[in-house]
């Protein structure tokens, strides 16, 4: 849950030891500093080991712990969705990821204030929660409206009714008017920058422009914003040996931004140039995921913003690429 | 239960090894359980310990209790590979991809190029079609090596040429070489004077990127068109199942919507051929 670090007034993911609750966690203000990926998908996952009696059947008892996860901010939520239909739909699924997802209990809750990297609304997103938790909860004076949004979320309820009332009416008004005050600052804060929604068809016409030079001059290829993305899902697999008799098949996050992230057998390489690997990055969330799952892979939560040590801001870039398409 | 681990590598017997060339090895794999894959999709070879790498198989994908492939030193897992012996144990993900597209072959003219350790995969289609040449109306093999010594799987080309009377084989060598009395000149070359019903053919090629590119220019020049032609692409492939993110050409991965990709489908990626 995010718990409030009061040197520098910003939100972070932690475990809580267990109840009380320090009185630093906090529901209101905006996304943590990390996202919640590494729930779903580990850093670093041992995913195989071989030979095995139990061949290729994965043994799940115990191997999985459950998850509560409270205080989730939309712009999170919103990008286990995305993630969920790489990993989980189509012909292959990926079992480790599909059952840590299943064994995570989202409470979601509205942002009360916007970081000035945020900028959710350009995606068409909202930042409050509006699917894929279980229950929603949007801080009111005197407590909070609970929103359930799956039957697991409905049966928390039910199991806890002691503990709820109905919502009065002006408590929802409350809701909406920080709703739309919220929204209010981000449209504020990001009137310069496009709307995404116009990214897809004009970042197509942009694959051989110069202005991925010009982006990848500033870059340092340190991987922080490939790290910090909650939709950015890239893997590497290896192997290595664990004892005399068997081996290990580790899956661990990778970066695209890497020299050697496409790099094949013979030192062949599609994206040598970092030019190719910056923009490559731009392409799988405005182009490639567009065509192949439907969406913008991309939330504005405005996290590669923040982790951007040679201060490349999406906004920017994106502004840049409309500016020059003179639309 | 019964959640399938999609990352374990079947545990595989090496039971033969076929020296092709002085680069290139043919590994007769036994795995635990038959794996059954149709020509053209590729499986995920793991050397224990070392690491995995992807190849197509070039054996008759008529055959899943055994699976031939053919793997030419480049690299770690493949120097290693070549090292091996009969009876090392290595290990098998897959099949991956979607494989040769059989259905738009049938009756059709087919033209195969390939390059190198690039008619591996193409012997496996060679394989298939051969198994059934009356669905076809032609069946073409060109192939190209820069050497005579790097020639694969030469004992079978006499027995491809006499398949039936609509196959036919023709190769060729880059450069010169003594006692080499046969064509040079590359692959390309073969392509000159296709005697061949253009707009009933498909053509599908295999060998490295930089000869993928020139076949493809030669292809459209004598008048095939991009829906005409699919090449097997290179990119690095790793989970085999369009979840790690990175064998990508534009928004296909290949190693779900390929290895072989029709032209028509990623004409537009800037500098497709790496």
């Amino acid at each position: 849950m995010p718990v409030r670090d009061e040197d520098t007034g910003k939100l972070h993911l932690e475990r809580p030891e267990g109840f009380p609750l320090p009185q630093t966690c906090d529901l209101g203000g905006y996304r943590t500093v990390e996202t919640l990926k590494a729930l779903g998908q580990l850093v670093r996952c041992p995913v195989a080991e071989y030979p095995s009696p139990e061949g290729d059947e994965l043994a799940t008892e115990g191997k999985f712990p459950a998850h509560i996860v409270v205080g989730a901010r939309a712009c999170d939520v919103n990008a286990m969705t995305m993630v969920d239909k790489v990993q989980v739909e189509g012909e292959f699924e990926d079992a480790f990821y599909r059952i840590r997802r299943e064994k995570m209990f989202v409470i979601a809750a509205d942002c009360t204030e916007c970081g000035d990297s945020c900028f959710c609304n350009l995606i068409g997103k909202k930042p409050w929660p509006e699917g894929g938790y279980d229950l929603a909860v949007s801080k009111v004076s005197g407590g909070f409206i609970i929103e359930a949004g799956s039957e697991r979320g409905e049966q928390a309820v039910k199991d806890n009714e002691t503990l709820f009332t109905d919502a009065h009416e002006s408590h929802v008004k409350t809701r909406e008017e920080n709703r739309e005050r919220v929204m209010g600052r981000l449209q504020e804060n990001n009137r310069d920058f496009p709307e995404a929604a116009v990214m897809p068809e004009i970042i197509r016409e942009a694959l051989s422009d110069e202005i991925w030079d010009e982006i990848a001059a500033r870059c340092v290829e340190c991987g922080a914003c490939t790290n910090i993305c909650p939709t950015c899902y890239c893997f590497m697999l290896y192997d290595q040996e664990k004892d005399g008799e068997r081996s290990q098949r580790i899956s661990t996050w990778d970066s695209c931004q890497v020299t050697g992230y496409a790099r094949m057998a013979g030192m062949l390489n599609p994206r040598a140039r970092l030019a190719d690997r910056v923009k490559h990055r731009y392409y799988h969330k405005y182009d490639y995921l567009v065509l192949s799952h439907g969406e913008i892979f991309c939330t504005g939560c405005g996290r590669c913003i923040d982790a951007c040590s040679a201060g490349i801001d999406m906004r920017d870039v994106l502004k840049r690429i409309r500016a020059k398409a003179g639309k | 239960m019964g959640v399938k681990n999609p990352y374990y590598p079947i545990d595989t017997i090496v039971e033969d090894i076929i020296t092709e060339t002085p680069t290139i090895k043919t590994f007769v794999l036994k795995p635990a359980k038959p794996i059954s894959f149709r020509a053209g999709q590729f499986m995920q070879l793991t050397l224990p310990g070392l690491g995995e790498a992807p190849f197509t198989p070039s054996s008759s994908p008529s055959v899943s209790e055994k699976m031939e492939i053919t793997i030419l030193r480049t690299g770690k897992v493949t120097d290693a590979l070549h090292e091996l012996s009969p009876g090392s144990k290595v290990g098998l993900r897959g099949p991956f991809g979607k494989g040769y597209p059989m259905d738009k072959l049938e009756g059709k003219e087919v033209l195969i190029v390939g390059g190198g350790v690039g008619l591996a995969p193409l012997r496996s289609l060679i394989y298939a079609l051969l198994e059934n040449t009356s669905k076809y109306k032609r069946i073409s093999i060109k192939y190209g090596a820069r050497m005579p010594e790097e020639l694969c799987f030469r004992r079978q080309y006499s027995e491809w040429g006499r398949a039936a009377a609509n196959v036919d084989f023709t190769n060729t060598i880059d450069v010169p070489a003594p006692g080499w009395d046969g064509r040079v000149g590359l692959v390309t070359t073969l392509l000159d004077d296709l005697d061949i019903d253009i707009d009933g053919s498909i053509a599908v090629s295999c060998g490295p990127e930089i000869m993928l590119k020139f076949v493809t220019l030669k292809l459209l020049e004598v008048g095939y068109k991009p829906p005409q032609v699919y090449l097997s692409m290179n990119r690095k492939m790793s989970c085999g199942m369009g979840k790690c993110g990175r064998c990508n050409v534009g928004h296909y991965y290949l190693c779900v919507d390929g290895p072989d990709m029709c032209y028509d489908k990623i004409k537009h990626v800037p500098n497709v051929f790496g």
